[in-house]
């Protein structure tokens, strides 16, 4: 069955491997350039926060930002590919063929056959994800690059997430090529589901823990900005929190093209009355948390998945 | 004698209507049987339910042996080699004749090392049937075999088919809506209409139990003593029987033997009619 499982998939799992190959190759290569650069033009005392350290820390977020657009909508991107090309087709194929009536009908059990099938592939997917997530994790530090919670782009390439992903979104393929009987009607929907469960997500990612409260006096700008700031409202002097900007309190003229003057002006105005700021975002310390809760969701949805293809596929029905 | 197939009562119902009703038949070892019906009488249902693919929705089916198929279009893996389908066979079953299964390739002149989707299609039922074949079984299950191929892959096919059960203690089960693919090569005969079992039985038994009758257009309503109208019609004058039972003895009915062609419409065409011999059962 391993053999069966290698020869039938192989083309996916070479091609996965290569890309993943390539990408810790250019991964590589970038930050070793990276390295190269800092040793060669680093002031004394940089990387660091320190004023002369800015140019520094500008090169490097230019060349950080040139790989990163390039593998920017990974996020989606990959399990979508996942999904449509390890999962669909795995059940998909074999209706589309009629090879399921070739291979259900061998001394090997069909209850067999699908297990092996989901529990090598599967652990194949997550293991990719995991390797994928650790290049970025040992690539991201070279750039001084610190968003790995606050960006949910970057939160979905690093810890458990892109195993998680992957996961679900194999698993979700192969339920569909069971539903649907069908290759490419399967790929679809895998790319609509993916599409859906990102934004789901990252809508829902809000509440995975109780925001923390920060009340600002003097900006309505966090800190620490890998945060994820959740919601914002003005605090009027006597402590309450208002549910809308209150109006009449300071002149507030819409800003003109890309400026934030009129807001800036505004926003002192409001500090300057006794107006307070207050903001509910969740901390980077938070990360591992979302990480679990993220992918223990879609963990969870990933064993439905691979429930109802086993069910639909152990009912016999040809 | 013992039983390669045999079912009691099957039946498998699909969301819409039932695919077979009420369907027994026993298919004694060692005989290489046809199920004829027209398409859509149940014949892929019934075959699939024969070896594991369908679970009836009521009814038993037993097979006392190891059973192999070939489904309908006989499927292969189109980006496998035929060394890798043969692979395919010695890895997914505990009884498997690599020997064999080279033998007769290589006999076949097929090259092992082609791509299955670039033989032709009597080659590429060869490699499915050698698949099944190297698996040893009691029972060989054939669904279509012959459909898409041209006249002399057709006849090949059968011929190295004979051969092997010639070699082998096999029984082989056939279906087919053509009738007259299987006339030299079957020797039992199941028809299957609407999913029911009409037809059970001995194909020299059945030929010897039919008769073709034709007579005055008057006595269409008034059949011989003894036997039982399979079918009944009248052109003009002459009124004609297909009827099953003893010889007939009254001189206005002129009598002559049945062919299999014959015997297989008059069933097909009276979905009323059935020669179930409990037959089947006896000699089971």
């Amino acid at each position: 069955m391993i053999w069966l499982t290698w020869r039938q998939h192989r083309a996916q799992i070479l091609a996965t491997a290569v890309l993943l190959t390539a990408l810790g190759l250019l991964l590589l290569g970038s930050a070793v350039e990276a390295k190269l650069y800092i040793a060669e033009h680093a002031p004394p005392g940089c990387p660091g926060s320190a004023p002369a350290c800015w140019d520094l820390a500008r090169a490097l977020a230019d060349r950080y930002d040139a790989v990163y657009t390039v593998f920017g909508w990974m996020p989606i991107v990959a399990p979508a590919l996942i999904g449509a090309f390890w999962g669909a087709p795995l059940l998909g194929r074999e209706y589309e063929r009629g090879t399921h009536k070739l291979a259900w009908t061998q001394s090997v059990s069909v209850r067999r056959w699908l297990a092996v099938k989901l529990a090598v592939l599967g652990a194949l997917v997550a293991a990719a994800g995991l390797t994928l997530a650790a290049m970025v994790s040992l690539w991201r530090p070279v750039f001084h690059q610190e968003d790995f919670f606050g960006n949910p782009g970057v939160f979905n390439m690093v810890g458990v997430a892109p195993a998680a992903w992957w996961l679900y979104a194999f698993m979700l393929g192969t339920a569909a090529g069971t539903l649907l009987r069908r290759t490419l009607p399967a790929m679809a929907l895998v790319v609509a589901v993916i599409t859906l469960t990102t934004l789901t997500l990252y809508k829902s990612s809000d509440h995975y823990a109780e925001p923390e409260r920060i009340v600002l006096s003097d900006t309505t700008v966090l800190s620490d900005a890998d945060s994820r700031r959740v919601s914002d409202a003005w605090v009027d002097p006597a402590g309450r929190e208002l549910a809308a900007p209150p109006s009449g309190v300071c002149p507030h003229p819409p800003d003109v093209g890309r400026g934030d003057r009129n807001q800036r002006a505004y926003e002192r105005c409001m500090f300057g009355k006794g107006y307070r700021f207050a903001v509910y975002f969740h901390p980077p310390s938070r990360f591992w948390r979302f990480q679990w809760t993220e992918a223990a969701l879609l963990t969870a949805a990933s064993v439905a998945f691979a429930g109802l293809a086993v069910r639909r596929t152990l009912r016999r029905g040809v | 004698m013992s039983v390669a197939l045999r079912t009691t009562g099957l039946g498998v119902r699909y969301r819409r209507a039932d695919a077979l009703r009420d369907c027994s038949l026993a298919v004694p070892a060692g005989r290489i049987a046809a199920l004829v019906g027209p398409n859509g009488a149940g014949k892929t249902t019934l075959l699939h339910v024969a070896v594991g693919l369908l679970t009836p929705t009521s009814g038993e089916v037993s097979v006392p042996g190891r059973v192999a198929f070939m489904a309908q279009d006989k499927p292969l893996y189109d980006t496998f080699t035929v060394a890798e389908m043969l692979a395919f066979g010695r890895r997914l079953n505990r009884v498997w004749d690599q020997e064999y299964a080279t033998a007769r390739l290589t006999g076949l002149g097929i090259p092992l090392d082609r791509r299955t989707a670039r033989l032709s299609g009597g080659q590429q039922a060869q490699v499915a049937l050698t698949v099944a074949l190297a698996r040893r079984p009691d029972l060989l299950v054939l669904d279509e075999p012959l459909a898409n191929l041209d006249p002399l892959a057709r006849h090949d096919v059968m011929r190295s088919l004979m051969v092997e059960v010639a070699e082998q203690p096999l029984t082989v089960l056939i279906s087919s809506h053509v009738v007259a693919d299987l006339r030299d090569t079957c020797d039992w005969l199941i028809v299957l209409g609407g999913g029911r079992v009409q037809v059970s039985g001995d194909v020299d038994d059945l030929l010897a139990e039919h008769l073709a009758l034709t007579g005055p257009a008057e006595l269409v309503d008034t059949p011989p003593a003894g036997t039982r109208v399979v079918e009944a019609s009248r052109t003009g004058r002459q009124a004609r029987l297909l009827v099953r039972g003893a010889p007939v003895l009254d001189p206005r009915w002129s009598a002559r033997p049945v062919d299999l062609e014959e015997l297989v419409m008059a069933y097909l065409r009276s979905p009323q009619a059935s020669a179930l011999p409990a037959l089947a059962a006896v000699r089971a």
